[in-house]
């Protein structure tokens, strides 16, 4: 699918900043960044789209299986290169001294920039932070996609709860929620765990380790739907809970809480943490807002399940109306152990809606 | 993404595997004269470090520096507090933190007194990294690749052989006349559940209707000429493997002469990245190699393929 939205703005930002050629660039891990133009799920290491000045459109694919559906989207102007360099040198021996900008720039290899540099014979430049800067704000169709895959996060967590149990497995378990969501349409789920009381520090992978009576288990859920991410962190616990789980949970749903009352346009991202982490040192928790015991207190979501800004008290932000955040205040606490606890929130004209409708309460199995 | 079981079965990939790397990198920091090895790895290109030490970076990137006569050192951005997971299931005993990987690299070779450094595929570094080390405080040496895996181990090919057992007996218990009707979302989610309690470490599922090349599932009905691929991983090592509805298999690999070149799709499992597509005729380079086939059958297209280990002798199927 190609968005002409997208397209557009990006033919503007090329006007603007006098780019002649506009490369997205994506690998297996960040496809994102040919995906914001180009948006298909390719196969293949590499994918690589062209957005000439003039609005032409070429695509490049290291995977002969991408040939038919990037072809699609890009009315067949595609070319198969398994060698990526080689496709850049063709391209650009055409565009000798065109200015070229890179959205990914940072991640592509550093052998394709080369080729890039050579074969053009000018330096090319990062249009990352440009192009990102574009893709926070979310597009009507793009806020449905969001809107879909939080829908799909509330049910996986609802299979979530309705099979997780003692005895079983974390990695059994995340098969468990892994097939429903991809039955139920999902085309990808970024999922952390942990299991466990107050010796749990943190989220990873699944691990072998059965689940009993009392743990705490805390999950991080990112179904992506037609490339767009939404994310529900909560946290469950086997059996009944302790007072001082329930503690815990009274404090991280009060963080939660602050964070989604005061998001809007206008406000800074930094405040958007910031209150959060108030209200665990109102409760004599301050120490554990910081990097020892968390992360972030929310990130971005799109097209990519941990997009900028972070939301950090370091990093200074306004808020856009259709930005797509997550705030969580996710960290450990001497009380439970590592608690997760976040909904997807859609900043609106004058605040946010959740697009998360889970339960805000700390579930039991 | 990798978000299945990431373990280390020591009876499966025994420490002694990883320490017999462990000395032929440091005879290849002799032979490159270098002070220590560096390679990279990110959630998407994790093959070479898994090699070198079974870390695979769930999430982020990280650098694994081997110092001659040395156990390896992980450099990542992940938090400490998964260090002791990190630990269990690699040969690390040393992490350090490095929120620049670049930062932290160049100043453990200035506590080191390394003006030098062997970086694995160089200029396969993404371009943030290859410019932050090229600041001139140390010298970069290009590894190439396959002077680190020069060629695959009797332990890469059990691991290998493993998947691929697994990728066709699971697949081949639900690639069958009940898929039939089925939406392809729904026989994905069945995949899913079947490879992921079988320890899949990561799993990509595509599905041909017969008229298109295997695509991720798109709401189309199983049909009796649909083909299904799965690309597994487990425990760091990759297979994949295709099965059609139609029951239609051919001889593999394709005899020299197939007709039809671009119905053969051959790609290394064993590169930087978890496949690269080869030629679809030709030498192909030592490796495990899988060969995915499209069959015409009327107006159909169905696949068929397998993973495989290509050496001097042919390639032959695990």
């Amino acid at each position: 699918m190609l968005s002409p939205q997208r397209r557009r703005q990006y033919l503007e930002l090329m006007s603007e900043r006098g780019w002649d050629l506009l490369l997205f660039y994506g690998d297996t891990w960040r496809k994102d960044h040919f995906r914001c133009l180009v948006n298909v799920s390719f196969s293949g290491p590499q994918a690589l789209a062209v957005l000439f000045r003039t609005g032409e459109l070429r695509a490049f694919v290291t995977d002969p299986w991408d040939l038919e559906a990037v072809g699609a989207v890009v009315n067949a102007n595609v070319t198969l290169s398994p060698q990526l360099a080689a496709g850049l040198n063709a391209l650009l021996s055409q565009e000798r001294s065109a200015v070229v900008a890179i959205n990914g720039m940072e991640q592509m290899e550093a052998r394709y920039v080369r080729a890039v540099r050579d074969s053009a014979n000018t330096e090319p430049v990062s249009a990352t932070f440009e192009i990102e800067e574009i893709r926070r704000v979310k597009t009507a169709e793009e806020i449905a996609w969001v809107s879909k895959a939080a829908e799909l996060a509330d049910r996986g967590y609802e299979q979530f709860v309705r099979v997780c149990r003692p005895g079983m497995t974390e990695f059994e378990l995340v098969a468990e929620v892994e097939a429903f969501v991809k039955a139920e349409g999902a085309e990808d789920n970024f999922m952390l765990v942990a299991s466990g009381g107050t010796e749990v520090t943190g989220m990873k992978p699944p691990t072998a380790r059965r689940f009993q009576t009392g743990d705490s288990v805390t999950t991080e859920l990112t179904p992506q739907v037609n490339g767009y991410y939404a994310q529900i962190c909560r946290t469950l616990v086997i059996g009944e809970p302790s007072e001082k789980q329930l503690e815990a949970y009274a404090i991280f749903s009060e963080a939660q809480q602050a964070a989604q009352d005061l998001l809007r346009p206008g406000v800074d991202i930094a405040d958007v943490a910031r209150v959060q982490n108030d209200v665990f040192r109102k409760h004599g928790f301050g120490e554990y807002t910081g990097p020892q015991y968390t992360r972030v207190r929310g990130h971005n979501l799109g097209l990519y399940p941990d997009e900028l800004p972070h939301v950090l008290e370091n990093v200074h932000y306004t808020v856009k109306p259709g930005m797509v955040v997550i705030a969580h205040p996710n960290t450990y606490l001497p009380l439970s152990g590592y608690m997760v606890f976040g909904d997807t929130l859609l900043v609106t004209q004058t605040g946010c809606v959740s697009l998360s409708k889970t339960a805000k309460k700390l579930f039991q199995s | 993404m990798k978000r299945g079981l990431i373990s280390w079965d020591r009876a499966e990939l025994p420490a002694a595997a990883f320490e017999a790397r462990l000395r032929a990198i440091e005879q290849l920091c002799v032979r490159f004269d270098v002070p220590a090895l560096a390679a990279y790895s990110d959630v998407g290109r994790s093959n070479d470090v898994r090699y070198i030490s079974n870390f695979m970076p769930y999430w982020n990137r990280a650098l694994t520096v081997v110092p001659r006569g040395e156990k390896p050192i992980l450099l990542c951005a992940l938090s400490p507090r998964v260090y002791p997971w990190i630990k269990s299931v690699t040969i690390h005993e040393t992490i350090l933190p490095s929120p620049s990987l670049a930062g932290q690299l160049l100043k453990l070779c200035t506590d080191r007194e390394w003006t030098r450094i062997g970086m694995v595929d160089h200029a396969g570094l993404p371009h943030d990294l290859y410019t932050e080390l090229g600041g001139g405080k140390i010298t970069v040496l290009d590894i190439p690749r396959d002077a680190l895996r020069p060629s695959v181990t009797d332990a890469e090919v059990a691991m290998h052989r493993h998947a691929t057992q697994l990728a066709r007996d699971l697949l081949e218990a639900e690639v069958t006349e009940t898929a039939i009707g089925l939406p392809d979302y729904q026989l994905v989610g069945r995949l899913e559940r079947r490879f992921r309690r079988a320890g899949a470490e990561d799993l990509v599922v595509l599905i041909s209707d017969g008229r298109t090349v295997p695509l991720p599932a798109a709401g189309n009905a199983v049909g009796p000429h649909s083909s299904v691929t799965v690309a597994l991983e487990y425990n760091g090592h990759w297979a994949k493997v295709s099965r059609n509805l139609d029951n239609a298999t051919v001889a593999l690999p394709p005899p020299p002469d197939t007709g039809d070149p671009e119905a053969i799709h051959r790609e290394s499992l064993s590169g930087r990245y978890p496949w690269e597509a080869l030629p679809a005729q030709g030498d192909s380079p030592n490796g495990i190699t899988a060969i995915q086939v499209m069959i015409r059958r009327g107006e159909s297209r169905l696949y068929y393929g397998d993973t495989g280990v290509q050496g001097p002798g042919g390639w032959h199927r695990l």
